[in-house]
């Protein structure tokens, strides 16, 4: 084992011709963030399998002299890997991606800072008409939100619909889903801050969704609404059931108060 | 009765040739989607009524699709020792005096095709007899001449839903061979030496896919038959599957005794009813005769084919999004590697071939891999089958030696352009592929000949453009195509396409600039080079080559308006 | 369609492989649609989260989530057809019923305001060589010009 621990073997890698030491196995793209070598993505995160949608992380893949364009979030790191990040061809294809971006997100802040940034500033192509769109003309379709919604909180309320140039996120028959837990996961995670929500009362309302809204729990304590019902649930069913009992009408903030108490009587006094 | 032994096979197959020439008149009606479409079935009602009625002394069968679309529905009528006679164009009117021909040992003069004397099923020969002196031999129409018939050696003459009609030609004797007396490592080898390369498109090597997929680490496998046939003008796996569906079979179960996999599935496009019918009839029957199912052969092993249905989606031909698919998912293809050798179906290492790869491994192995590569050209061995369409005058689905040249499919066996007019350019390869203009005929139809041209072999549709096709049309077909297909998941696809098919669209209305041409090709090389899948960066190619080999009309069409 | 119809679908794919696509595939075959009811029974039954059916059946274009007329006409844009004209062909259908060639989720499946016609489109069902060609009904009409249109339509009840 090495001086850091469970760390991987170190490992030499050659970016635009300057080499770097980088850890064996990791995704390049990470590499090159740690590295403040920058790329630009959309679609990556760290908890979820690389997905590699977006296209902009696209570099070229340096072997037996020849390139190959690919997408950072895909190359695992290993000895004597090689990329160029900023060739021509790069540039060329990533600038007419931002331009595409451009035109199917034209509300986007982000996307057009983004795009900004590597000096695109405007699309040649029509831009999207934007009316009664749930994610205000800002969704680049990343798939983020469904793959969180899916595979880490296990619900499954939204999912892609229809195919191609038509597909859209949404809930089963643009109605309002029962699976839907209200965690917000989805907006945490949306690159373009297209998900939006809001807390009415004791209840959440997932506008994006359909509207979906779920109600809220509300503290013994405090009575302030705090956290959607069924992600509370959720959450309490993974403690120890006696600890269950004490908190679980709680909200954070009392449950806090509430632990803090209950600690300093067990402090033994010096 | 289960088939156990060879005297097995053997008796079924003397039953099966019976069946095929039982010493009274035999008629068959194709009855293939295509004959279907033009009548066949409706004929085939209106013989099986009259011969039941008059309770005649005639043996009527369905059988498959010979090939020649445009003379269906062809019926072949067998008079006991005498040449089987191909009649054309036969309408639900000719039904009674056929019959009644037949029965007196002759033809209708006015729909005759041609005749066949004997025929060689590769697998078995039959010799059918002479007579019929004035009609011409098979061999003698051209649309025939020309053709090489290793795929489509029993299509359109024997009955597609009759198992002792393929056993009775040598069907399944090449899966008793391989299972009973060849070693699985020796079976991988011969279809190494054969040459036999993907016949889905991409060209990859059968035997080293199939050697992958055996060497991959864990028990349980799957081998897949990619029957989605998605190409709009492409449909000989259809044809293959309706008109000899035992071949497809026999293949997959040779397959998958060399790869050791016990777990076989086709994924068949829901649009084709026929092709599932018939296939599903096909399984029960493979199964009655222990041909599927447990302890095969009395050699302990084991394995069952069976049928999922696709439901729509040209992108399900990509591995990954097939495999998504069979699990029930949509069809969105995700990164490789891995591949699907590796992680496949249900995760399990798979391994996918087309219909057409799986319907070559019978005669592979029955005749070996010597006299399979002997056929095609050095590197491209074996036979291709395409349906040959659009505006040229014999339309049908030919199958020709790999290397043939375009001209030759074109014209020796197509006869150039319909009505006498002016043939113009070749599409291949489907929405993937491109078109190839006149003066580039030469080229031979082989993998890397293709790719050359900008083009590709694809799964086999060869559609045939005129004078009066407008190519910057076909271009817009192709990529509104494209882009109602796409699944949306990369950006390339998704919007790339869109905004090409917007641009074109523009164009086409005679409002296209220079710049818009610019962009247009711009585009096409962004989408080529970032998308995702095979899907993204090929459907490029119609734009690409229209705009290399018939610039002058999109520059007419720009011109117009300027 | 009925809990007892269903069933007896679902219990005719008891292997994973190609199962929820199969049961799909019947369900639309038997209605003609994929009601809304019933996928949420499948979604119950099979224990598959609601907003992946629906993802499923807006994802391939064999299902279809509207309910379609009394005849159902199938115009062919398979590349032989297109070469042939077949988008005049559908061009003179929409005129001649009085549809929109528009599409909100890209799948093509227009009825008349009176539910006697639905028009949707298909890629190629092998009849290249009478190309164009439509089918209503499962009926095959072949060489269509938009001049013969009214003829065909008026044998399924349409009138000029």
């Amino acid at each position: 084992m090495s001086l850091f621990g469970s760390m991987n073997r170190m490992v030499t890698i050659t970016i635009n011709k300057n080499q770097y030491l980088a850890e064996e196995g990791e995704i390049f793209l990470l590499t090159a963030m740690r590295l403040n070598i920058d790329i630009p993505h959309l679609c990556y995160e760290k908890a979820l399998e690389p997905y590699g949608a977006c296209r902009l992380c696209m570099v070229d893949l340096v072997t037996c002299g020849k390139t190959t364009m690919t997408p950072a979030c895909t190359i695992k790191v290993h000895n004597g890997l090689e990329i160029l990040t900023d060739t021509p061809q790069i540039i060329k294809h990533r600038n007419l991606l931002f331009e595409l971006y451009l035109a199917e997100a034209p509300k986007s802040e982000v996307i057009r800072e983004m795009a900004a940034k590597y000096g695109v500033k405007k699309t040649r192509f029509l831009k999207k008409i934007v009316h009664e769109d749930p994610l205000l003309g800002k969704c680049i379709l990343c798939g983020l939100c469904v793959r969180v919604c899916t595979e880490i909180m296990g619900t499954c309320a939204i999912n892609f619909i229809n195919r191609g140039p038509y597909t859209v996120i949404n809930t089963p028959f643009f109605e309002q889903n029962p699976d839907c837990a209200g965690c917000a996961a989805c907006a945490q995670v949306c690159p373009t801050k297209a998900i939006v929500f809001e807390d009415r009362d004791a209840e959440r309302v997932m506008q994006s969704w359909s509207g979906t809204t779920v109600p809220l729990a509300t503290c013994s304590s405090c009575k302030k609404s705090f956290a959607p019902e069924k992600l509370m649930h959720k959450v309490l069913d993974k403690l120890d059931p006696a600890i269950i009992e004490e908190i679980k009408s709680l909200c954070p903030e009392c449950r806090r108060q509430h632990i803090t108490r209950k600690v300093i009587r067990k402090v033994p006094k010096s | 009765m289960r088939i156990q032994t060879s005297e097995d096979l053997d008796s079924i197959r003397k039953r099966g040739l019976q069946k095929i020439q039982p010493g009274r008149p035999r008629i068959g009606v194709g009855t293939s989607s295509c004959g279907i479409a033009v009548g066949g079935i409706a004929l085939y009602n209106r013989m099986h009524k009259i011969i039941q009625m008059k309770n005649l002394d005639i043996s009527l069968v369905k059988t498959g699709c010979i090939g020649f679309c445009k003379e269906e529905p062809i019926v072949s009528v067998n008079i006991p020792g005498k040449a089987l006679v191909l009649l054309r164009k036969v309408q639900e009117d000719d039904a009674e005096r056929i019959i009644s021909l037949a029965l007196e040992g002759d033809v209708p003069s006015d729909l005759v095709l041609c005749k066949i004397s004997d025929w060689d099923h590769i697998t078995g020969n039959l010799v059918y007899g002479n007579g019929f002196d004035t009609i011409p031999e098979y061999g003698e129409i051209p649309f025939f001449a020309h053709q090489k018939k290793v795929i489509l050696r029993d299509s359109g003459l024997i009955n597609p839903e009759d198992i002792d009609e393929y056993i009775g030609i040598g069907g399944y004797s090449a899966a008793y061979q391989a299972l009973t007396s060849m070693e699985p490592d020796t079976i991988i080898d011969e279809v190494k030496k054969s040459g036999l390369r993907g016949r889905g498109g991409a060209g990859f090597p059968a035997g080293l896919k199939w050697e992958i997929t055996k060497k991959a680490p864990g028990e349980e496998k799957y081998i897949v038959c990619n029957a989605d046939e998605g190409d709009p003008g492409a449909y000989m796996n259809r044809n293959e599957m309706e008109s000899d569906p035992h071949m497809l079979l026999e293949g997959m179960l040779i397959g998958a005794f060399a790869m050791g996999v016990h777990e076989g599935l086709i994924y068949i496009r829901a649009e084709y009813p026929l092709a599932i019918e018939r296939l599903m009839l096909a399984l029960d029957q493979a199964r009655t005769y222990g041909l599927l199912g447990k302890n095969i052969f009395n050699t302990g092993f084991d394995c069952d084919i069976r049928i999922a249905t696709g439901a729509g989606a040209f992108v399900c031909g990509e591995s990954t999004a097939l495999a998504a698919s069979i699990e029930g998912k949509t069809g969105r293809p995700r990164l490789r590697p891995p591949r699907l050798t590796e992680k496949g179906v249900f995760g399990k290492p798979t391994d996918l071939n087309n219909v057409e790869t799986w319907c070559n491994v019978p005669v592979i192995i029955a005749k070996g891999a010597l006299w399979y590569s002997s056929i095609g050209a050095k590197g491209n061995t074996g036979t291709k089958v395409f349906s040959l369409v659009g505006k040229v005058d014999n339309i049908g689905m030919v199958e020709v030696p790999l290397g043939t040249s375009l001209h030759s499919i074109i014209y020796d066996i197509g006869n150039g352009g319909a009505q006498g007019k002016e043939v113009k350019a070749v599409q291949t390869g489907g929405p993937s592929g491109g078109c190839i203009p006149v003066r580039l005929f030469d080229t031979p139809v082989d993998f890397e000949s293709l790719n050359q041209v900008g083009t590709m072999m694809g799964s086999g549709g060869l559609v045939v453009m005129d004078e009066d096709t407008n190519m910057v049309d076909i271009a817009r077909y192709f990529i509104n195509f494209a882009s109602g297909e796409s699944c949306g998941k990369c950006v390339p696809c998704r919007e790339g396409l869109k905004h090409m098919l917007l641009i074109l669209n523009r164009i086409i209305a005679g409002k296209g600039t220079r710049e818009d041409l610019d962009l247009l090709r711009e585009l096409a090389d962004t989408v080529q080079k970032t998308s995702l899948c095979g899907l993204g960066q090929t459907a490029p190619n119609p734009v690409l080559t229209t705009m290399q080999y018939f610039k002058e009309e999109y520059d007419a069409l720009i011109s117009s308006e300027a | 369609m009925d809990e007892k119809t269903l069933d007896g679908i679902i219990e005719k794919y008891p292997y994973p492989a190609g199962r929820t696509l199969g049961i799909l595939r019947e369900i639309q075959l038997q209605e003609r649609h994929i009601p809304m009811d019933t996928l949420k029974l499948v979604s119950v039954k099979l224990e598959v989260p609601l907003s992946e059916l629906f993802a499923l059946v807006t994802f391939y274009s064999f299902f279809s989530l509207k309910p379609v007329g009394e005849h159902l006409i199938t115009v062919c844009m398979g590349t032989p057809c297109h070469v042939k004209g077949a988008e005049k062909i559908l061009e003179t259908l929409q005129g001649h019923l009085g549809l929109s060639g528009d599409t909100q989720d890209g799948k093509y499946l227009q009825t008349t305001p009176d539910n006697l016609f639905t028009v949707e489109i298909a890629r190629c069902f092998g009849a290249c060589s009478m190309a164009p060609v439509l089918h209503v009904d499962g009926d095959l009409h072949g060489y269509v010009t938009p001049e013969r249109i009214p003829d065909i339509l008026e044998i399924y009840g349409w009138k000029r």
